[in-house]
């Protein structure tokens, strides 16, 4: 991706601790697992993100759908109580990637690892894969980037006007053996980043455990971010 | 051509009227292409901002004059082809016609596709890069395959009066009974390679859509069929229409039992696509759909009027028309329904893509993010209302007026009418 330096040398040993990725096999699957019970729909990641990798106005790879009747109001639900959680959603990096299949030119690709990546110096800019991805997490570059500052803010190069961009799941970061910015800046931990390949590690054992769903299961996308369902707590 | 009179199969001899209204028709052609290439190249200097469409609308009306003369073109083209295949000889007079209308619309169709990218001047990596599980890959091989057929088979059709002509297009000069012969069975050959790949050429367009799992309005086995039906309607509308202005500007000659006859065919092929469109859309909607759902929404929901009118004034009215004899029977009345039926079918297929894309797929707010943030636009949506911009409608007006000069030139040049040699 870019040409520009992680300053992930200069943090200090704490901090690169903080993001460290831990086990994994020898040909790790990322994944990451989403804790709805845990989220409380605050909008970091989707914030840290637009910072991470330099999106322009307008442009979202990551952002919090509300499960309630509007984005600040809850479900009314059976029995009169009061419901509501979120949905963080990004790129699912989809093992049976219906952009991958669609792209003309190749442009959105496997790599081993399970990300699906967009070549933005290939793209032609027609948006088939926008049509294909049942999530609408690809955005398209309408206009030139347009940024409220003067600056580039991201740890990666900008996009081109014309061209499909996405989440990498920070794939420059990965790199460094450090976890994707929105999972270390969650400040209820409701993410976590870990490898499908390892069954012993944090990321399959709480698929396992808490009965991890894949967000619309029916298409056969085969999502490799996995969500984990809120408790029901029916009385207080 | 510097002939002032038409040889050979000549019908008129043009007048200095007719050539100060036939210049001006050319020079008014040339102005909105001109105008229409200046859009293009501000929306290439800009960006595909300056359309209508956006991250929850991300094709619009490129896409969609893109799939309608692709249907224009198979509609027409399979009817030609099928009349030779299956020995109808009261088509004859209107074979040329036909397949010359095809290839420019196909030509028009392949044009549709630059302005839709948003960086045209790497096209070539599709050629490059190709992947071939894409059905836009398999789209545009088809689109070049027939593309070359159509051109190739005009000119088939065309040859031996061009050579009569003495014009350099024929590239020879043989009319001897062996080789008009020689070039009848080639005509017969031709008709079975281009009927499948006609009907090919729009089942894959359909496949574009109906292939895709994400768009539950679109994802469906009908959408192949479907869009032959509509091409057929679209595409011999078209045929229609040409033949009867060709006819009154003294090109083509033909009597008004084959425009009753082909009347009767057009009526037969709404009748068809009504039929499609109902068996699609019942199923759909018979076992209940939940809140939101595509259909309900196109029943009901804010573009319903567009499918009522694809409905009422699109299938029923053309329908109601060609059904009765007396009215058949009046080339008025066929070219009525005939531009009505091409209209209704433009209008389903705006309806499909709409339908199709400008609800997101996870209906929960605030939804997804529009893909602007300029003149205060709602940074996100869960749906979105597409209205096309003036620089989309320059586009592809230019594009338009394209077409019809090539046609126009095309009539001056090729011979339209059949000449009775033998």
């Amino acid at each position: 991706m870019g040409d520009k330096v992680s300053p992930i040398e200069a943090l200090s040993p704490a901090s690169r601790a903080w993001g460290e990725i831990g086990e994994r096999s020898e040909h790790p699957h990322w994944s990451m697992v989403v804790d709805q019970e845990r989220c409380i729909g605050c909008w970091s990641c989707a914030v840290i993100c637009k910072s991470e990798n330099d999106l322009p106005l307008g442009i979202w790879w990551n952002r919090i759908l509300t499960d309630g009747e509007a984005l600040d109001q809850p479900n009314v639900v059976r029995g009169g109580a009061l419901e509501m959680h979120w949905l963080p959603l990004a790129c699912q990096h989809c093992e049976n990637a219906p952009c991958v299949k669609v792209c003309p030119v190749q442009a959105t690709y496997h790599r081993d690892d399970g990300l699906v990546m967009q070549d933005n110096d290939r793209c032609i800019g027609c948006r088939y894969c926008m049509i294909a991805c049942p999530y609408g997490v690809r955005n398209f570059n309408w206009g030139a980037p347009a940024r409220p500052t003067p600056h580039e803010t991201g740890m990666v190069a900008a996009r081109a006007v014309g061209t499909v961009e996405k989440c990498t799941l920070c794939v420059h970061r990965l790199a460094e053996n450090q976890v994707p910015s929105c999972v270390w800046s969650c400040p209820t931990g409701a993410r976590v980043f870990g490898d499908l390949n390892d069954p012993a590690g944090r990321a399959a054992t709480l698929i396992r455990q808490r009965e991890g769903y894949e967000l619309l299961q029916e298409a056969g996308t085969k999502p490799s971010v996995h969500y984990l369902p809120p408790r029901r707590r029916n009385e207080l | 051509m510097s002939a002032t009179t038409i040889p050979a199969g000549g019908v008129a001899t043009r007048s200095a009227n007719d050539r100060r209204a036939l210049g001006a028709w050319i020079g008014l052609l040339l102005v909105v292409m001109a105008v229409g290439a200046a859009a293009f190249v501000y929306q290439f200097d800009t960006g595909l901002i300056v359309t209508g469409m956006r991250n929850t609308m991300m094709w619009g009306q490129y896409i969609l004059f893109f799939m309608f003369f692709v249907g224009l073109s198979a509609g027409g083209l399979i009817v030609a082809s099928a009349g030779r295949l299956f020995g109808v000889k009261a088509f004859k007079p209107i074979t040329r016609l036909a397949v010359l209308e095809a290839t420019v619309a196909v030509m028009l169709a392949a044009t549709f596709i630059l302005p839709d990218l948003g960086r045209p001047e790497r096209m070539l990596n599709i050629f490059l890069h190709a992947n071939l599980t894409s059905p836009m890959i398999w789209d545009i091989s088809i689109v070049i395959v027939y593309m070359a057929l159509s051109a190739f088979y005009v000119w088939l059709y065309a040859r031996a009066d061009l050579a009569r002509r003495g014009s350099w297009l024929a590239f020879g000069t043989g009319t001897s009974e062996r080789t008009l012969a020689r070039e009848e069975r080639a005509k017969g050959a031709m008709a079975w390679v281009a009927l499948p790949a006609a009907i090919l050429l729009h089942s894959i367009t359909a496949w574009i859509f109906g292939l895709q799992i994400s768009r539950g309005f679109w994802y469906s086995s009908i959408m192949a069929p479907m869009f032959i039906a509509s091409a057929l309607v679209s595409g011999l509308g078209l045929v229609i229409l040409l033949a009867l202005v060709l006819r009154r500007l003294g090109r083509l000659q033909f009597g008004d039992d084959l425009v009753a006859l082909l009347g009767g065919l057009l009526g037969t092929f709404i009748a068809v696509e009504a039929f499609l469109v109902l068996a699609e859309y019942l199923t759909a909607f018979y076992p209940g759909s939940p809140e939101g759902d595509a259909v309900t929404r196109m029943l009901v929901g804010p573009y319903a009027p567009l499918f009522w009118f694809e409905i009422g004034v699109g299938l029923l009215l053309p329908f109601a028309i060609l059904v009765v004899r007396r009215l058949r029977t009046n080339p008025r009345w066929v070219a009525a329904a005939a531009g009505i039926g091409i209209v209704g079918i433009f209008v389903h297929r705006l309806d499909l893509v709409l339908n199709g894309l400008s609800y997101a797929n996870i209906q929960l707010p605030p939804g997804l993010p529009v893909g602007t943030d300029q003149g205060g636009e709602v940074a996100f949506a869960t749906s979105y209302w597409y209205v096309p911009t003036i620089v989309e409608w320059l586009i592809v007006v230019g594009v338009l007026a394209f077409g019809a000069l090539v046609f126009t030139i095309a009539v001056i040049v090729l011979p339209m009418q059949e000449s009775e040699a033998h």
